[in-house]
């Protein structure tokens, strides 16, 4: 295959990288299979259920339909990269805690949407997360609980700072 | 004592998923893997005069391309009911999907390359997309043959059908009296016909199999609902012992029924055993739309009532269309026939459901399983039933549901909830007796409904077991086939292990899932975990602790009756150990475990209709509020309530998870969710032009009530929820959709365009202001 490959230098969850990828290649094809990185997940493939969102510059964007050179010169958020080794982020524990997801295959995409909303907003009312977190889908939860896993994880991030 | 039955334990699968860390078969990599796609038929009915693979075998990095003519296996049909879907299309291709040849490739881009480059030559044929089609006395047939399995021993009252040189595949018939006495005696007989759509499970994980063939064995990496069952057929179609064959499950993202790697995992065995290195097959989101669909329901019901409402008889006639392949309808054909008479009392009943072969998207089990499409249809009428007798549709319920203790058919399990007491708690929650303002706006009309619905719960013919080990430092850990889909089954079966060894939740582990090691299980549905692998898990627990309990006794030279095991420790009279001095006591200091065995097996019963009792009843009652849009047809439900039983909670999130979970499913299913057909090709498989339910859809007000009348038979009195709360959504919602409008809509999804025209198509009265 004749493939262009184009320098990147980008921050992947605190480090700062350089890699060569083809022009072609989509980001979630680099964070998935060449790094290794396999908690972003392929579902619809088509930016409408968010289950490969991850955070560029902080904000919420599907992986399945940006290439990987896109990322040049910015900062990309996984879920592997949300809290240190074997601790858990304010909004981790949230969802373990409330319910905010049942077969876990929508979750670390859910998890960065609702980040990408709280740093936005420390305290969002249920309407403004039934909105923002409306990007991403879930077949499992009925998303009830997940308002109430965005919303309890708003308050402990509220009381930690 | 503390328990921990009740408790919102934090699930055994939490961090790993919360994290990303938790590994789905699609995250697996193995040295060596190749990619399998495959290639799929464009036409919906089609023979196959020719297929020339030799350009594709040839492309660089193309490692295997299978088709009929180098597909060597012992049998090359498989089918969860009928083996009727052969592993690659043989003699002709049955619907616009089918697979028609395999390939294995070094990558993705490769495989797709190859597919191209595949020449197939196809002789057209008529096709038939509905079951109306599908019945006519010319209508091709879609199988000249097929292999039937035996008919089901059906027991008092039913009986299974068989139909000759016909496209049904599968016809339950059940009777109790003579329903046309029934008629006689009723004053008013109202007969109605309902739509149920077809439709995609879609779980957010599409289907995939990783499969690694080495010397004369196999493994297989797979997200199914069934691992046991697929170890089955893949001893079948490659003739190979069971105990060659590895099925291993990891993470599984989603389920609800729609049978998951079934036909990925024996591709991806086919073309391992071919290439003899692991392959991997993945199917896309547009291809797992065309793999398995829930089966679009047509329900004609009659019913005969007392002028003062008392239902008399009823006749329902169920028609499913099935698709190319049948999976499992056949057994929701059956299900939706014996839940058509719903959970009322009715003296004479007459039942036909019938599953029909079509050139569509092959059809099978999906959550509700005929449950909610026949609930759909009697509880709509229902209230066509309580307008014209000027009843209030409660006080209509009230007189007819089953009491507690009563047979919902003669010889099958008594109701074993309050049913009576629920309708009262439905009624509050949905507040029926206020008045709501109508909306100032008089193009927008408000109102609310209600439906109660049950289904037998727990599955048919189960068979499950489990193990549990006690270790030599007093850990335990639990082997159980119950498959982790989301629901949280492996914590609570966590807790019932740790409640019967009175241990802390955290020195219980569940193993994963291996069938190597995994003691036997049927599968994962039908709401079955908690009450089936549930008695199996703690019965496993109570004979491991019954043989710790021995081995105490005769290594302490004291009657067994003295030994108890409390709060993790062994007590006799004043003095205790712990178990790790216990264990060390008992073995000798050289180390040693106990292992618990445990099972359930459904029992036959010819006394009753479906040959067995039911395990138990699942609940969905529902009321909605919703508002209606008279110039767009646009329906928002603005209040949902589910009721149901969980008989006894054991994880209270998890049972909310899983109630508001099902609504949401039966939200999605009654306002736009639906499977189309252009030119005989699905014409929406993929998110954007098949909408699934977001956040947006979610009613303002939402809850899930879950009563615990403790009539289970699960540990502890439980029962499952699995599928309750999508039963009574439709209808509620077009009950509602009636009381805020005076029209009755007899199909859904209720998209804005049908209940508009359902409306009379008003007219816009304003220009709409910018």
């Amino acid at each position: 295959m004749d493939e262009n490959l184009v320098s990147v230098r980008f921050r992947l969850n605190g480090q700062q990288l350089a890699i060569q990828v083809p022009s072609q290649e989509l980001l979630i094809d680099l964070i998935r299979d060449r790094l290794g990185l396999t908690g972003t997940k392929r579902s619809c493939d088509m930016e409408i259920c968010g289950s490969c969102t991850v955070l560029l510059n902080g904000k919420a964007v599907s992986s399945c339909t940006l290439f990987a050179f896109d990322v040049d010169g910015k900062d990309v958020l996984t879920i592997e990269g949300l809290a240190p080794d074997g601790g858990l982020h304010p909004i981790q524990e949230a969802f373990i805690q409330y319910g905010g997801f049942q077969c876990g295959f929508c979750t670390p995409g859910m998890i960065l949407l609702a980040k990408s909303l709280l740093d936005e907003k420390q305290v969002p009312t249920e309407e403004e997360i039934r909105e923002y977190m409306d990007a991403n889908l879930c077949r499992c939860t009925g998303y009830q609980m997940i308002i109430e896993s965005v919303a309890a994880a708003a308050e402990k991030l509220r009381r930690n700072t | 004592m503390s328990t921990v039955i009740g408790e919102n334990v934090p699930r055994v699968d939490g961090q790993e998923k919360v994290t990303g860390r938790a590994l789905y078969t699609g995250d697996l990599k193995l040295a060596g893997m190749v990619q399998g796609k495959v290639l799929r038929c464009p036409y919906a009915h089609a023979r196959i005069r020719r297929i020339d693979a030799r350009k594709a075998e040839t492309l660089p990095g193309v490692v295997a391309v299978l088709t009929r003519d180098n597909l060597k296996v012992a049998t090359p049909y498989i089918g969860a009911m009928i083996k009727d879907q052969p592993v690659i299309a043989l003699e002709k291709a049955r619907y616009a999907g089918d697979v028609v040849a395999a390939v294995a490739a070094l990558d993705d881009a490769v495989a797709e390359e190859a597919l191209k480059a595949i020449e197939v030559d196809y002789e057209e044929l008529p096709a038939v997309m509905s079951v109306d089609d599908a019945l006519s006395p010319t209508a091709p047939l879609i199988h000249e043959r097929i292999e039937r399995s035996r008919p089901p021993a059906y027991g008092r009252g039913a009986s299974y059908i068989a139909h000759e040189h016909s496209n049904i595949c599968h016809h339950f018939h059940y009777e109790r009296g003579d329903v046309n006495e029934g008629f006689r005696q009723s004053d008013l007989v109202f007969e109605d016909e309902f739509v149920y759509p077809t439709a995609q499970h879609y779980p957010m994980e599409p289907t995939i199999s990783v499969a690694s063939y080495e010397g004369d064995s196999v493994t297989v990496w797979s997200p199914s609902q069934a691992p046991f069952a697929t170890r089955q057929e893949i001893s079948r179609v490659f003739g190979m012992p069971l105990s060659r064959i590895r099925v291993i499950v990891p993470h599984v993202g989603g389920g609800y029924g729609g049978s998951k790697g079934a036909l990925t995992s024996i591709l991806a065995v086919a073309l391992s055993r071919h290439v003899r290195r692991p392959v991997r097959v993945a199917f896309s989101a547009d291809e797992n739309f065309k793999t398995i669909c829930q089966p679009q329901i047509k329900v004609v019901i009659k019913t005969g009532v007392k002028k003062d409402g008392t239902f008399v008889a009823r006749q329902s006639r169920v028609y499913l269309n099935a698709g190319a392949y049948v999976y499992s309808t056949p057994s929701v054909a059956e299900k939706a026939g014996y839940r058509s008479h719903g959970p009322y009392h009715i003296p004479y009943v007459l039942t036909d459901s019938y599953a029909v072969y079509t050139n569509t998207v092959p059809a099978g089990a999906f959550r509700g399983f005929g449950g909610h499409q026949a609930a759909f249809a009697y509880e709509s009428q229902a209230d066509i039933i309580a307008h014209r007798l000027a009843m209030d549709p409660v006080e209509l319920r009230r007189r007819n549901l089953l009491g507690r203790g009563e047979e919902y058919a003669a010889g099958d399990t008594p109701i074993d909830c309050d049913l009576k007491g629920m309708l009262e708690e439905l009624a509050v929650a949905i507040e029926w007796d206020k008045k709501e303002e109508p909306p100032k706006d008089p193009r927008f009309k408000r109102g609310k409904g209600i439906a109660c619905a049950v289904k037998d719960g727990g599955g048919s013919g189960k068979s499950a077991s489990a193990t549990v080990r006690i270790m030599s430092d007093g850990s335990a850990v639990l082997s159980t086939g119950s498959v982790e889909i989301g629901q949280g089954v492996r914590t609570t079966m966590l807790q019932i292990t740790a409640e019967e060894l009175t241990l802390p939740t955290d020195r219980v582990e569940v193993a994963a899932l291996d069938t190597h090691t995994t003691p036997f299980d049927h599968s994962t549905n039908a709401s079955s975990a908690t009450v089936v692998m549930g008695q199996a898990v703690q019965r496993a627990a109570q004979d491991a602790r019954q043989q710790l309990l021995s081995a105490a006794a005769s290594t302490l030279s004291v009657p067994v009756e003295e030994v108890q095991l409390r709060e993790g420790r062994i007590i006799v009279k004043e003095k205790g150990w712990s178990l790790p001095e216990i264990m060390r006591l008992c073995f000798a200091n050289v180390g040693g475990e106990v292992v618990g065995r445990g099972s359930f097996n459904q029992i036959r019963d010819e006394n009753v209709p479906l040959g067995q009792r039911s395990p138990f009843w699942e609940v969905g009652f529902g009321g909605a509020e919703v508002e209606v849009d008279e110039w767009t047809g646009a329906i928002r439900i603005l209040k949902y309530v589910s009721v149901t039983d969980a008989g006894k909670m054991i994880h209270p999130v998890h049972c909310r998870g899983q109630d508001e979970g099902a609504a949401m499913f039966g939200i999605g299913l009654s306002l736009f969710e639906e499977l189309l057909y252009e030119d005989g090709k699905l014409a929406n498989p993929n998110l954007i032009d098949y909408r699934l339910p977001r956040f947006r859809d979610l009613p303002h007000s939402f809850a899930s009530r879950i009563r615990e009348d403790a009539g289970g038979p699960g540990p502890y009195g439980a029962k499952g929820v699995g599928e309750g709360g999508i039963l009574g959504v439709a209808p509620a919602v077009c009950n509602a959709v009636f009381n805020a409008t005076g029209v009755r809509i007899r199909q859904v999804p209720l998209k804005g365009e049908r209940v508009w025209r359902a409306l009379g198509q008003p007219a816009v009265k304003t220009p709409v202001r910018q």
